[in-house]
């Protein structure tokens, strides 16, 4: 299975600054960026990355994600959100 | 990279459009560089249903009522609309409180800042100043940590109960206005208004507008400071030319009464620098904490937002508090009582900020 880029959007900015951390102690790397209009109407911090799968990391360490999209020619499908 | 592109134009075009329709409301009858003020107008709409006495300044002002549902209109159009909230609700209502403590001080929101300058308003810049500074000590706590809790999602019903609580103002302002305390004509700001049809479609277009292109004066500074992002900022940028530009057509054209290049005599501002620059400072500080401006909590409270409804009520609350106690500011300047009001409110948004660090709340 190929990478495929992704959009992980959290419930605060320091979630996303947390998580790039996990990310990148995985062997990923990921860009904070202001989350896409195309994705949500809420304006917040996002980390895009490209990885084999949408959650890279293990489910106790998923708490700050929101939601995570699958970037695909500018357009993004939700593939992964938090339980309410 | 095409995407991108509209994005841009979009934000851009529609901050040209917001300044021309601010810059004509004023040219239609609201106070001077007030074609849009959300802490003003707030301010306006709590005298209006007596929350304070200050006679000058009570209207119920229809472009807040036109803002929050075109906004509504706008996310429904696009499917955007969802009641949420549940985050730490008494705390935003706190930083919107002292957020209109901040802005009565400076006398406008950030809106209005920008509307000012391109009024030809020079005390604006100690404004633009201060709330820069503000929101770097808001992102330096975002970057330590800071969060209010999570939001949630709510029953549908939650999110349509501020656009029922403006359409309940709009339908007292139409037909039981004998309900509503109105200024005199000749005694104030309030008096100056455009008349109700224009003021709201004036506030539809804008939230229309506001919600599709996430305009946030505080969005646009912070996205600048921590991602060199400046496309909110361009919307901002864009609003003040189109007013610069539409106000200088007007003074051209009426001979005066719309660009005044200056620091005396402006209209609804004093030129205390530094009380201007402390004010926009708290303003700056809480609104980043908060996560946006005036404007935007006002559109997201139209899409279903009960946080940033609360954050409107909290705003409602600090200009009533600021009439009532004499601690907004007026044409002569800042009060005493104003002064350390603004002082304790940037110690106490300070304090929200620390608590909710997450250094503090591990602990360490």
């Amino acid at each position: 299975m190929g990478l495929a880029t992704y959009v992980a959007t959290f419930f605060s900015h320091f979630g996303a600054i947390k998580t790039r951390g996990l990310l990148r102690e995985a062997g990923i790397d990921a860009t904070l960026m202001p989350v896409p209009r195309a994705l949500s109407s809420s304006c917040g911090t996002c980390l895009r990355y490209q990885a084999r799968s949408a959650a890279p990391l293990g489910q106790d360490q998923m708490g700050e994600v929101e939601q995570i999209a699958e970037e695909r020619d500018g357009a993004y499908a939700i593939v992964w959100g938090a339980e309410e | 990279m095409e995407d991108e592109k509209r994005e841009r134009l979009l934000v851009v075009g529609g901050g040209v459009v917001i300044g021309v329709i601010a810059a004509l409301l004023v040219y239609l009858g609201n106070p001077g560089n007030m074609g849009f003020c959300i802490a003003c107008f707030m301010r306006d709409t709590a005298g209006a249903l007596g929350l304070h006495s200050a006679k000058a300044v009570q209207y119920v002002r229809p472009e807040v009522i036109g803002l929050i549902l075109g906004g509504m209109a706008m996310a429904l159009y696009r499917k955007e609309f969802s009641p949420k909230g549940g985050s730490a609700p008494v705390t935003r209502f706190a930083l919107g409180f002292f957020a209109m403590i901040g802005a009565l001080m400076f006398l406008g929101c950030p809106f209005r800042m920008i509307l000012r300058l391109a009024g030809g308003d020079l005390n604006a810049i100690f404004g633009i100043v201060g709330f820069v500074a503000g929101i770097l000590c808001g992102v330096f706590f975002l970057n330590r940590g800071y969060s209010l809790a999570r939001t949630h999602k709510l029953g549908g019903a939650e999110g349509y109960v501020m656009p029922a609580i403006v359409v309940t103002l709009l339908v007292l302002l139409v037909a039981a206005p004998e309900f509503i305390h109105f200024t005199e004509a000749g005694e104030g700001p309030g008096a100056k208004h455009a008349v109700i049809a224009v003021s709201l479609a004036a506030g539809l277009v804008v939230g229309a507008i506001a919600q599709r292109t996430r305009l946030c004066m505080v969005g646009g500074i912070r996205d600048m400071v921590l991602f060199r992002q400046s496309r909110l900022l361009e919307g901002f940028v864009a609003v003040f030319a189109a007013a610069l530009v539409t106000n200088l057509v007007l003074n051209a054209v009426m001979g005066g009464g719309y660009f005044k290049l200056g620091f005396a005599e402006q209209p609804v501002a004093h030129t205390d620098g530094l009380w201007n620059a402390l004010g926009t400072f708290l303003l700056g500080y809480a609104c980043v904490l908060l996560g946006g401006c005036p404007l935007r909590q006002t559109i997201l409270s139209g899409e279903g937002n009960s946080d940033s409804a609360i954050t409107i009520l909290g705003l409602a609350a600090g200009a009533a508090f600021a009439h009532n106690f004499g601690l907004a500011s007026s044409g002569k300047g800042p009060t005493a009582a104003g002064m350390v009001a603004v002082v304790v409110g940037i110690l106490v948004v300070t304090l929200i900020a620390v608590v909710n660090s997450s250094s503090a709340k591990s602990g360490k």
